[in-house]
């Protein structure tokens, strides 16, 4: 990728970003380029740094350490303010005032960022239908779903018309309806606006529409590439087998230690070449019921790049509560 | 999607530049105000309370009394001496209330949703605390309405004149109580170091007790125990509350000047120190 590519007004360029909270390193060493209008996905279980690495291109965090840090054009660090115009943001956690209604947030949204009066009751309008929330506009956010409040910050953080919209995390808790919906308006947004998304996600179906996909693990980039590619580069096949009994399952780990266990009772053995496929029919054929080859999936590339599967570092409630409440201190010392 | 064209981008000078940013968090924090019920009534029951039970219990203990050789000069019911003083205790109690809705934002996430904006911190915080002061400015409206039953005649020259003081006062008063809010990170903690703040700053204010300039040194130890007057006149809120009684029932304990100084200092230096805590990204 070229520079004029990357630091051009809708594009960010990082170079050697480095932070930590006390001896856990959220961020080493990262370099990251995103390109102008693309829909980039950053992909990393609970913990990985995105929130951390968000955080820091939004101007909210300081780094300890970077070269450079650039988003649409703007040294984010020294020129913050600039860089905040050209942005807009959807929290991994919701920032709405729950006591105003719709329309009085993005009234607010409107005027902090300087947006004209007119055109602001335009692009409030024109963004709620957008987003399906018309006939709410006069309800208080409290009395919506919290569906409808990730909608309203999507509408909310277009209302300036930034160059790059960032989100941490949109789908996380809610319904696979409505996540489905919201990446369905990502969908619609891409095709209509001149608009970059950077989007944090650790669910792996969700990153597969995406057009670059990039991989963070403790901190570290540990891949980046469109989803064809990624598959090319580290993907491998598998087998996922249903074992007879629990004997079978037995003797095909003994038989293939690298068998990892998958949904149910089925086990995933990661396929080399051709010759090992005809092995492991002739060795293991009569110990199972059910049997498929896949093809490279994400998942597979994740799991041979990190040597876990994503949902294993699935953090469980309270944690991502109190991670939510360590956030919320850091950021406004 | 019909697409319209980019924000104009325009340079102005910073105050008018970010007026509209600075007035959105101004007339949310008054939103939020007049929607809170608890408040509005905490606003009006407060000052009633004290001027039905307080002001009427204990005007008939206030005048004449002779200690001694000592006898109080203040020419005033007991009423009209605490009405200004009530006005403050109105004021102090939702100043500190805002700040506690700097507490929430912070935990709500709302705050995020101002910091990611283009709007520097200054204008962020100049908001706030100006919706925070209109705000403790219409509650010590609320006590004026009372000024009939505390038997205080006003002028309207007086009640301008006064409004603009309580809205100096409530502007330094907040800028306090985000100072501390930003030291306090818990609602719990905030309720504890307010309650520690708020009451013997009130007391000591010289608001329900005169302090009698006319007295000599002497006379005055003969009413009071040295430490307490030195805390009253330590306490900035003492000199407040006196340019209120000399706007309201023209009777002042101290040199009238002091009033607008002392408010004007806090005001500016609560200002600077919240502005410097939330300088820091
Ligand atoms: N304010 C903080 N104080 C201390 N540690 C933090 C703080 N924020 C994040 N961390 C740590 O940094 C690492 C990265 O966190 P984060 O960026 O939130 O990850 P993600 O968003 O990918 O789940 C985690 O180990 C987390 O515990
Ligand atoms: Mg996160």
């Amino acid at each position: 990728m070229t520079k004029e590519q990357s630091t051009d007004a809708g594009g960010i360029r990082v170079r050697g970003l480095s932070k930590q909270y006390g001896r856990v390193k959220a961020l080493d060493n990262v370099d990251l380029d995103v390109r102008a209008g693309d829909v980039f996905a950053l992909l990393g279980p609970n913990g990985a740094g995105k929130t951390t690495l968000l955080h820091i291109l939004c101007t909210i965090l300081r780094p300890d350490r970077a070269d450079e840090v650039t988003v649409a054009g703007h040294d984010a660090i020294r020129h913050s303010l600039r860089a905040r115009e050209a942005i807009g943001v959807v929290f991994q956690e919701p920032s709405l005032d729950d006591r105003l209604t719709l329309r009085e947030n993005l009234e607010f949204h409107g005027m902090v960022y300087e947006v004209p009066r007119s055109l602001r009751r335009r692009r409030m309008d024109e963004l709620l239908e957008l987003v399906d929330l018309v006939e709410r506009r006069d309800d208080l956010v409290r009395k919506l779903s919290s569906g409808m409040k990730r909608r309203l910050e999507i509408a909310r953080a277009l209302l300036h018309d930034p160059r790059i919209l960032f989100l941490d995390e949109p789908t996380v808790g809610l319904d696979a309806q409505s996540r489905e919906r919201i990446w369905r308006y990502l969908e619609e947004l891409r095709a209509s606006r001149d608009l970059t998304i950077v989007v944090t996600t650790h669910y792996i179906d969700e990153v597969k529409g995406c057009d670059q996909v990039c991989i963070i693990d403790h901190g570290r980039i540990l891949a980046e590439g469109t989803p064809d590619d990624l598959r090319g580069r580290f993907g491998t096949e598998t087998v996922r087998v249903t074992p007879t009994d629990i004997a079978a399952a037995e003797a095909i780990r003994e038989t293939y230690p690298t068998a990892t266990s998958g949904r149910g009772d089925t086990l995933l053995i990661p396929i080399t070449d051709a010759a090992m496929k005809a092995e492991f029919l002739r060795r293991c054929g009569i110990h199972v019921r059910d049997l498929a080859f896949e093809t490279p999936s994400l998942e597979s590339v994740f799991l041979s790049l990190t040597g876990h599967d994503i949902r294993d570092s699935e953090a469980d409630a309270r944690d991502v509560t109190l991670a939510f409440g360590r956030q919320g201190g850091e950021l406004t010392r | 999607m019909t697409y319209i064209g980019a924000t104009p981008v325009r340079r102005r000078i910073p105050v008018v530049r970010y007026m509209p940013g600075i007035g959105a968090i101004w007339l949310r924090e008054v939103k939020r105000a007049l929607r809170d019920r608890g408040q509005l009534i905490g606003g009006f029951s407060r000052p009633l309370l004290w001027v039905l039970i307080m002001g009427i219990g204990l005007n008939p203990y206030f005048r004449g009394e002779v200690y001694g050789e000592v006898r109080f000069v203040v020419p005033y019911t007991y009423v009209q001496f605490i009405f200004p003083a009530i006005i403050m205790l109105n004021i102090m109690y939702t100043s500190v209330q805002s700040a506690v809705s700097m507490i929430w934002d912070r935990e709500f996430g709302f705050l995020r949703e101002v910091l990611v904006s283009p709007l520097p911190r200054w204008a962020v915080l100049l908001g706030k605390i100006l919706g925070g002061a209109t705000i403790a400015t219409g509650h010590g409206c609320l006590v004026i309405l009372l000024a009939r039953f505390a038997n205080v005649p006003l002028s309207p020259g007086d009640v301008v004149v006064g409004i603009a003081f309580m809205f100096l006062a409530a502007f330094g008063l907040t800028a306090l109580g985000i100072v501390i809010a930003n030291r306090v990170r818990t609602f719990q903690g905030f309720g504890v170091f307010a309650n520690a703040v708020i009451l013997p700053l009130y007391f000591t204010s010289s608001s329900v007790f005169p302090l009698d300039p006319a007295l000599t040194r002497a006379q005055t130890a003969v009413l009071y125990p040295e430490w307490l007057v030195l805390l009253v006149r330590a306490n900035p809120l003492t000199y407040a509350v006196d340019s209120l009684r000399g706007i309201f029932i023209d009777f002042n304990q101290f040199d009238p000047s002091l009033g607008p100084l002392v408010a004007f200092c806090m005001a500016g230096g609560f200002f600077l120190v919240a502005l410097w805590d939330f300088r820091k990204p």
